[in-house]
């Protein structure tokens, strides 16, 4: 706990002391605004309802992007991880779009959808689509095969075998693929905010720059930051609480 | 031979049974013409050298797999694929690690519709039945690994098969626990008058727990022999030094000794094998020096 304290006064002495002896050295940190005037921007900002509307819209386009990623993520993941003709149809297709990163998808997207707001969440979906599809399928494909068997002679039919085992048995591994592509669905929600965007913290960051408004890129930087942080940690909330069994055994191993 | 045997239910019917796989695009008879019969309550046990297709069988009438020649039946009906009405004990572990012991327990029952508050009432009972009552709410994880095959052993019954089959359940536990898991097997298999039919390769362990035992020969596994098992119900850990009981072991030893002798590979007489060891040992240890 000391020691972060001392890792992030250092990172934030050496920023101040960077910019306030205007350190022009290669890296040139002559335009760049300290952290004086970053929080007293920042304060400012805070209490402007555009600024917060910039938030919010970011958050939107977050939450519908990977929801819709989730659900196609894990319902095709289960899919094609457990059944061989929908893994021989449908994965082929998914290989060769894969490695086509979301950003690359821009120019496209803005042309297939009728919204600028539509496309860029369709940025938002590919980014975190993949990493939740290919985790998802892993789960299944590594799950013990002994209780896939035990569940079919204790009667279970393939919609329970699929929503009681499959699901349940893959689930480390899915939530895996979530917390990788949450992380990727706002690396693409970013680019896509700077380069098509209207509202969204990507367009206030860039936007911040065009008006030479220089404390704002920082403050945009911490805020993307922060917002990441908040939503890894609700992945992580959430896998505790869909995953009971594996927090009781790590607390009985510590004991 | 079984006094507490009920006439009905729970009969297995293995008729002229082949099994074959494809093995690097080669046919190979994993199990070849076995005949087999597992009476109504009766506990019958089958052993045999690894890879003889004792598991294979089991496979079998637990419907996991077709044979490519011949019928299972379970009381006259063919075996179509798996089903609660036959409970599967497996050599590992097959708890589901999500749900509580309880929960587990519960599962085969859920399946099978049964409201939330029978469903309790009854994996309580027989929990209670296996001292696992206190239990009921841990994880799998939080267990033994006696434990854990006890709870199998109550998920698999939890749904009233007349019929269960064991493959090796006892193999990964330490040979005390095994002791104790077999006399909790006895004693809940004769309150619940089920028909076992039980895979092992520990021929104590068949003769304790059996009133019939089926040798298996190498691969392909055919039936080489059928031995009755004439001793008295119950059991009790002091029968395992009776003369009874000894004939029977010296017998089944020598009969599997045969087998696995053949199956690793062939013509080496027992005398033979043992000498020929004897004589490179002490060639490299002169080497070495």
């Amino acid at each position: 706990m000391l020691l972060a304290l001392v890792s992030i006064g250092l990172l934030i002495g050496f920023w101040y002391l960077a910019t306030a002896y205007r350190w022009d050295f290669y890296i040139r940190f002559t335009h760049i605004p300290g952290p004086v005037e970053v929080y007293r921007d920042a304060l400012a900002l805070f209490g402007d309802p555009k600024f917060m509307t910039n938030i919010t819209i970011s958050l939107r386009r977050i939450m519908l992007g990977f929801i819709v990623a989730t659900v196609l993520g894990v319902g095709f993941g289960l899919l094609i991880g457990r059944y061989r003709a929908a893994r021989g149809l449908l994965f082929p297709a998914m290989e060769i779009l894969r490695p086509i990163p979301a950003i690359a998808w821009v120019p496209m997207s803005i042309m297939l959808w009728p919204t600028t707001e539509t496309s860029i969440v369709f940025i938002t979906f590919l980014g975190a689509f993949f990493p939740i599809l290919l985790n998802t399928m892993h789960g299944v494909a590594t799950m013990d095969s002994v209780l896939v068997r035990a569940a079919r002679c204790l009667g279970a039919n393939e919609f329970a075998l699929m929503t009681q085992v499959v699901l349940r048995g893959a689930m480390p591994h899915i939530f895996t693929g979530l917390s990788v592509g949450m992380g990727v669905a706002w690396v693409s929600l970013i680019a896509a905010e700077m380069i098509s965007g209207q509202y969204g913290v990507g367009y206030f960051t860039w936007e911040a720059y065009s008006l030479i408004e220089y404390s704002h890129i920082v403050i945009g930087m911490l805020v993307i930051g922060v917002l990441g942080l908040l939503c890894s940690g609700a992945i992580r909330l959430l896998a505790r609480l869909a995953m009971p069994w594996q927090v009781s055994v790590g607390k009985e191993n510590t004991r | 031979m079984n006094a507490t045997s009920v006439p009905g239910k729970g009969h297995i019917e293995i008729r002229d049974v082949c099994v074959r796989f494809t093995q690097n695009g080669v046919p190979l008879d994993a199990v070849s013409d076995v005949s087999l019969d597992v009476k109504p309550g009766e506990f019958v046990s089958i052993v045999g050298p690894s890879g003889c297709g004792k598991s294979t069988l089991l496979n079998i009438v637990a419907g996991f797999l077709k044979p490519h020649q011949g019928i299972v039946s379970v009381d006259g009906s063919p075996v179509g694929g798996p089903g609660a009405d036959r409970g599967v004990v497996f050599q590992q572990y097959s708890l589901f690690p999500w749900l509580r012991v309880r929960e587990n327990v519960e599962f085969g029952l859920k399946m099978k519709g049964v409201s939330r508050s029978a469903r309790e009432t009854k994996a309580r009972t027989l929990l209670g039945l296996a001292g696992l009552l206190s239990f009921e709410n841990h994880y799998p994880e939080q267990l033994s690994g006696g434990m854990k095959q006890r709870v199998g052993i109550v998920r698999a019954l939890a749904t009233s098969p007349q019929v269960m089959l064991m493959d090796e359940p006892f193999g990964a536990l330490d040979s005390q626990t095994r002791v104790v898991m077999q006399e909790i097997l006895t004693n809940m298999w004769q309150q619940l008058q089920l028909s076992v039919l039980f895979i092992t390769h520990d021929i104590e362990e068949a003769i304790f727990l059996s009133d019939k035992i089926y040798v298996m020969t190498a691969r392909p596994g055919r039936i080489k022999a059928e031995i009755p098992v004439p001793l008295p119900r119950p059991r009790t850990p002091e029968m395992t030094s009776s003369p009874t009981f000894l004939a029977l072991h010296r017998q089944l030893k020598a009969l599997i000794r045969e087998e696995s002798l053949a199956a690793m590979g062939g013509e080496l007489k027992e005398g033979g094998l043992a000498g020929h060891d004897w004589h490179v040992g002490a060639e490299g240890v002169g080497a070495m020096l």
